[in-house]
């Protein structure tokens, strides 16, 4: 309906996205796959890790033996330009030697200093060197295995393992990227989806709104997607479709019923008042005539009652902008007079401009039955209040008057059709006044409120 | 007036067309649409009554040919449809007036006269004149006597209506109408205390009263007793 529809501020909408099903399963899902890549991921790196830490150490390990089985054979000297000529093998890249005094003086190798070494450290230990790269120098890791020479030395062989920290990093680094990847392409994912669902839900319910206020012409949008959706929308609408016509032929319904009440009820007053016109006024015969016709008012007024009702709850009324403060005034304006004879006082704070979508005739006959009821009801000297507010959710209207009001156990009670309180029966009326007043407000999709004025009763219709 | 009253019901037709005879006026009769629609069109008529449902050719539809040949009659529709949307098409497919049954044959009475007068009355000037009462509409000034009487809004735009229907029976329903625009029955004697009001205010301090209670049917701003 183009009259109101309630606006939803930016986070509202947002979280409205977070709690739809495609964003739910699509962030379940997407944390699923980001722990299974991660997972996949990690294991690869532990396992080619473990290979080539394997590897290298081995590499190492067979050097160490080799120097060792050297050592026993060859002279000191001899044994200090192996170890210099295998330091110096550029075929051999990353391989590490030191050979150091028993004062820790390096004697040959390729590394500028025995590092310092834990105590508690065993043969395998690790230490940094620095690689010159051009113009710089560049810190890179050692894996080393120390051993024990004759006569007090020391030796370490090892290995460059930079590369292979390198390979490690990246790898580790491949694998966050992985799994954060996922999850924002989860998450946009999802909230994409999520909005698109969003705006197909907010499409149907914005139909759905407008046909409970009535317009039963309305149908869902089906975008040929051809998915669940779309068949749930067709099938809504074939039920649409069912109730609409069951609308209209309830209204052929109520005219045809309202039409064979209406012509005897025309032909009984048509008669009597042409029967009345011959007789003598105060006459007995005309009197008797007189109560037909009085009689034939009353149907008439309850029936013109019960057809509004009918029709107000079939929602077959036309429907037009009405400016409610302007109504709300002049119905006051109507009872003013009547009031002040009984001494009633007529109090009425209206705020001006508000606006509903309705029908303007129903909405005048609702609120003139509120008030005829609050006059009636209301002893001479009381009060009524009429007051229309206009809050962010819409006009609310009020008639609040010093009368026995409506125990709160009877007020379901009243709004039903043809209900007069014990107490109301000594006055005049059909007793369909609220019943009219409770589906109009419904028709308008608004709220009726019964409440304790205390003392009297406070009537309250939320737009 | 001369007046055609179409109808299917025959006692209704027949009551009405006694009932108007009655007080004066002259009284043709058809049964079906398509009968009364040949007399419109062919008869010199002041005014037509047409019964919404109707064989042959329904009331609306007999209307709104009627009109569609320029043929300016004012037409009263009768209808056992009671709802305010039904008005609103009877008065749009081109009735003048529209009224529910059952009525009160003075009701319809004086509606037919109304019709009558508003198809003389050119509703240009701007002052209303009767005895010694004037109203006018663009000052918002009302006298009697060329004494100033003060109104409320309201009580001025009854007495504004009255004076256009001067003469005449107006009855509650059509001040409802007319001055506030609404369609539905108060329960309560409403109308009756407004006019009152507006009575206090012109004929209180006056010889001659000239707003009068017309029994069983309503009120009339009349010289007479």
């Amino acid at each position: 309906m183009e009259g109101r529809s309630r606006k939803v501020s930016p986070d509202q909408r947002f979280l409205g996205i977070l709690n739809t099903s495609p964003f739910r399963i699509a962030i379940v899902y997407s944390i699923a796959f980001a722990c299974g890549a991660a997972a996949l991921l990690g294991a690869v790196n532990f396992a080619v890790s473990r290979v080539v830490d394997g590897s290298t150490d081995n590499l190492i390990e067979a050097e160490v033996q080799g120097l060792r089985e050297q050592v026993m054979v060859l002279s000191r000297s001899d044994f200090i330009e192996l170890v210099e000529q295998r330091s110096q093998d550029q075929d051999v890249r990353g391989a590490v030697y030191l050979m150091v005094d028993p004062q820790l003086r390096p004697v040959a190798g390729n590394v500028p200093a025995w590092p310092k070494i834990d105590a508690n450290e065993g043969k395998w230990i690790q230490f940094d060197i620095q690689v010159p790269y051009g113009e710089e120098t560049r810190e890179h890791e050692v894996r080393a295995r120390r051993f024990p020479l004759p006569g007090g030395y020391r030796m370490l062989v090892g290995h460059d393992v930079q590369e292979r920290q390198d390979v490690k990093n990246l790898m580790m680094r491949g694998l966050i990227a992985a799994v954060v990847l996922t999850l924002m392409i989860g998450l946009g994912g999802g909230l994409w989806m999520g909005r698109r669902i969003l705006a197909q839900a907010g499409a149907i319910s914005a139909v759905a709104t407008q046909i409970m206020r009535g317009d039963l012409s309305q149908r869902l949008p089906v975008r040929g997607a051809d998915d669940e959706i779309d068949r749930l929308a067709r099938e809504i609408n074939t039920m649409l479709d069912k109730i609409e016509q069951l609308t209209l032929g309830m209204r052929t319904v109520l005219d045809s019923a309202a039409h064979d009440l209406r012509t005897p009820l025309n032909r009984l007053q048509a008669t009597a008042e042409g029967a009345m016109s011959t007789l003598a006024t105060g006459s007995p015969e005309r009197r008797v005539l007189e109560r037909v016709t009085s009689e034939v008012d009353r149907m008439r007024s309850t029936l013109d009652a019960l057809l509004r009702i009918a029709l107000a709850e079939t929602g077959t009324v036309a429907r037009e902008p009405v400016d409610l403060s302007d109504l709300v005034e002049s119905v006051v304006d109507l009872y003013a007079p009547v009031s002040e004879e009984r001494g009633i006082t007529l109090q009425s704070s209206v705020t001006p401009g508000a606006q509903v979508q309705g029908s303007r005739q129903l909405l005048a006959q609702a609120l003139a039955n509120l008030l005829d009821n609050a006059i009636k009801f209301t002893p001479d000297g009381g009060r009524i209040r009429v007051q229309l507010n206009q809050s962010g959710a819409g006009p609310e209207v009020v008639v609040e008057d010093t009368g026995p009001g409506i125990p709160a156990d009877k007020r379901e009670l009243v709004l039903g059709r043809r209900v007069r309180l014990d107490e109301a029966r000594k006055f005049p009326g059909s007793g369909l006044g609220l019943s009219l007043v409770a589906a109009v407000t419904k028709l308008h999709g608004a709220r009726l409120i019964l409440d304790d004025a205390a003392p009297g009763l406070r009537v309250s219709l939320k737009f | 007036m001369h007046i055609l009253i179409v109808e299917d019901d025959e006692v209704a037709r027949d009551t009405l067309a006694e009932a108007l005879r009655e007080v004066g006026h002259t009284v043709e009769v058809a049964a079906d649409g398509l009968e009364g629609l040949s007399r419109a069109a062919s008869t010199a008529l002041d005014l037509a009554i047409v019964d919404r449902m109707l064989p042959q050719l329904d009331g609306l539809a007999l209307v709104q040919s009627l009109r569609a040949t320029g043929k300016k009659l004012p037409v009263l529709i009768l209808s056992a449809l009671g709802e305010v949307d039904d008005r609103i098409t009877g008065l749009r497919a081109g009735g003048d007036d529209y009224l529910t049954k059952p009525y009160h044959m003075s009701e319809l009475l004086a509606r037919i006269d109304a019709l009558a007068r508003r198809r003389e009355a050119a509703e240009a000037s701007t002052k209303l004149k009767f005895a010694d009462l004037e109203l006018d509409r663009m000052t918002r000034r009302v006298t009697r006597n060329g004494k100033r009487i003060e109104l409320t809004a309201r009580e001025f735009q009854l007495l504004e209506f009255m004076m256009r229907h001067s003469g005449q029976v107006v009855t509650r329903t059509m001040l409802l109408e007319g001055v506030w625009d609404y369609h539905f029955d108060p329960q309560t004697n409403v109308i009756d205390v407004h006019i009152s009001r507006l009575r206090q205010a012109i004929d209180k301090d006056f010889d001659k009263p000239l707003l009068h209670t017309v029994r069983g049917a309503g009120y009339s701003l009349r010289e007479d007793e």
